[in-house]
């Protein structure tokens, strides 16, 4: 039985879709939705990855250190988006951030 | 892929082992341990004085200013491992590339110690 | 066979911390759940034999990216009961939207192949490990081929350094700093006064 990249391609898809999954799942809450983003980049990296091997090619890894290199800014900043929500209004709570709603 | 898994299989024993040993230091108190716990055992003791609030407090914001600077280095040493092995055959380019990098990584650095971000009161 | 093992393991245990992760209550667990899930993928990463990314994605986002998130956590003070309101009343639609995607991919990922020519023409070739670890055959082509976007991800790295300090940095005022040049620069002379005090009169 040998592990082929339809193997990982469906480990990545059922990463991504649980990943979509708790955006919807957890509406009211930025902490796990940021969660769920780290999840999907995730499992894009995995494709990626798994790409890069089976294609023998080894852009697709190239590709994928900067996906880590967005995502890990990308987290960073909107925890500190978060942080400075929360000092200035005391909730995290999805549906009070609508302040830019005429 | 095969050698990979002979490569690393010393690493899956020693996570195999420390797995077991961990679980083993854990379960074996609900098995052997003497147990006839009673209020005053279970409540929080903090020096002779019942306890004044919740032990989950709020962490200060400082703590979260240095784990985001941390990441930001951890990155940038991540990009200088791969440099490092191939410094030989890179070729100038290659390290005006890396001291680009690194000089723009700099200026953030000196703009975030002048802002006092590094500062710790 | 004992690589199918393995990816089976790991694998499965990605999938089950990834569905803890947003299923469960105290944010906490979801976060330990999300350094579960990325240290499986690492392994995943490794039987595939892109060690390198395997090895990044230990040191960074377990790390460094899991243990900001649990800070974020244990910083907001904030009731996560009271967020978690609604958590039933947008599963069916979560969940309709959720299986008709991941049919979708699977029928997707069912009935295409691989172009050959496609493998035949790779714009980098990955070296076999005996001429060169998976490593070295990044670093080859991140900093000469790729170097716009090496300079992209610095200038990325720049962007949310300064980001973030404008954004959390805090000036307190009226906080009293200690100034280690100002208390090793003084001497005897600046420090001390002598004072001649008569005898039998007090101060």
């Amino acid at each position: 039985m040998t592990i082929g990249l339809i193997h990982y391609l469906v480990v990545a898809a059922i990463l991504f879709t649980l990943g979509v999954f708790g955006i919807f799942l957890n509406r009211k809450n930025v902490i796990v939705i940021l969660m769920s983003i780290e999840l999907i980049l995730l499992a894009v990296n995995i494709n990626l990855v798994s790409f890069s091997i089976f294609l023998n090619d080894i852009v697709g890894q190239v590709f994928a250190l900067f996906i880590l290199t967005v995502a890990a800014a990308e987290a960073a900043i909107g925890l500190a988006i978060l942080v400075v929500f929360f000092r200035n209004r005391g909730t995290i709570a999805v549906e009070d951030i609508n302040m830019m709603k005429g | 892929m095969n050698s990979i898994v002979a490569d690393y299989l010393p690493l899956a024993i020693f996570l195999g082992v420390a797995l077991f040993i961990g679980a083993a230091l854990m379960i074996a108190p609900f098995l052997v341990a003497y147990r006839r716990p009673d209020n005053e055992k279970l409540s929080a003791y903090e020096c002779g004085f019942n306890a004044f609030d919740d032990a989950r407090m709020k962490f200060d914001v400082k703590f979260y200013l240095v784990a985001i600077l941390f990441i930001i280095f951890d990155l940038e040493v991540a990009f200088l491992f791969p440099w490092a092995l191939v410094f030989g055959d890179l070729g100038w380019f290659g390290f005006w590339s890396m001291m680009l990098f690194l000089g723009v990584l700099t200026v953030g650095f000196v703009y975030e110690w002048k802002k006092g971000a590094l500062e710790w009161d | 066979m004992v690589t199918a093992a393995f990816f089976y393991l790991f694998s499965g245990i990605a999938i089950a911390s990834a569905f803890m992760v947003i299923a469960a209550k105290n944010p906490v667990h979801s976060v330990l759940f999300l350094i579960l899930a990325f240290v499986n993928a690492a392994g995943l990463f490794l039987l595939i034999g892109a060690e390198f990314l395997a090895m990044l994605l230990i040191v960074v986002y377990v790390g460094a990216v899991s243990v900001l998130f649990l800070f974020v956590v244990m910083m907001l003070d904030v009731d996560f009961a009271a967020l978690r309101q609604g958590f039933l009343q947008y599963l069916p639609v979560g969940a309709v939207i959720g299986v008709i995607f991941l049919v979708e991919l699977l029928l997707i990922l069912g009935t295409w192949s691989i172009d050959p020519n496609l493998v035949r023409t790779p714009a980098v070739g990955i070296p076999t490990q005996a001429v060169m670890t998976n490593t070295e055959a990044l670093g080859v082509v991140i900093y000469t081929r790729y170097a716009f976007l090496f300079q992209i991800a610095g200038l990325i790295l720049l962007v949310a350094m300064i980001g973030a300090i404008v954004l959390t940095l805090r000036e307190r005022t009226g906080v009293r700093r200690q100034n280690i040049a100002a208390q090793t620069l003084r001497t005897t002379a600046t420090a001390i006064e002598v004072r001649k005090v008569p005898s039998r009169e007090g101060v």
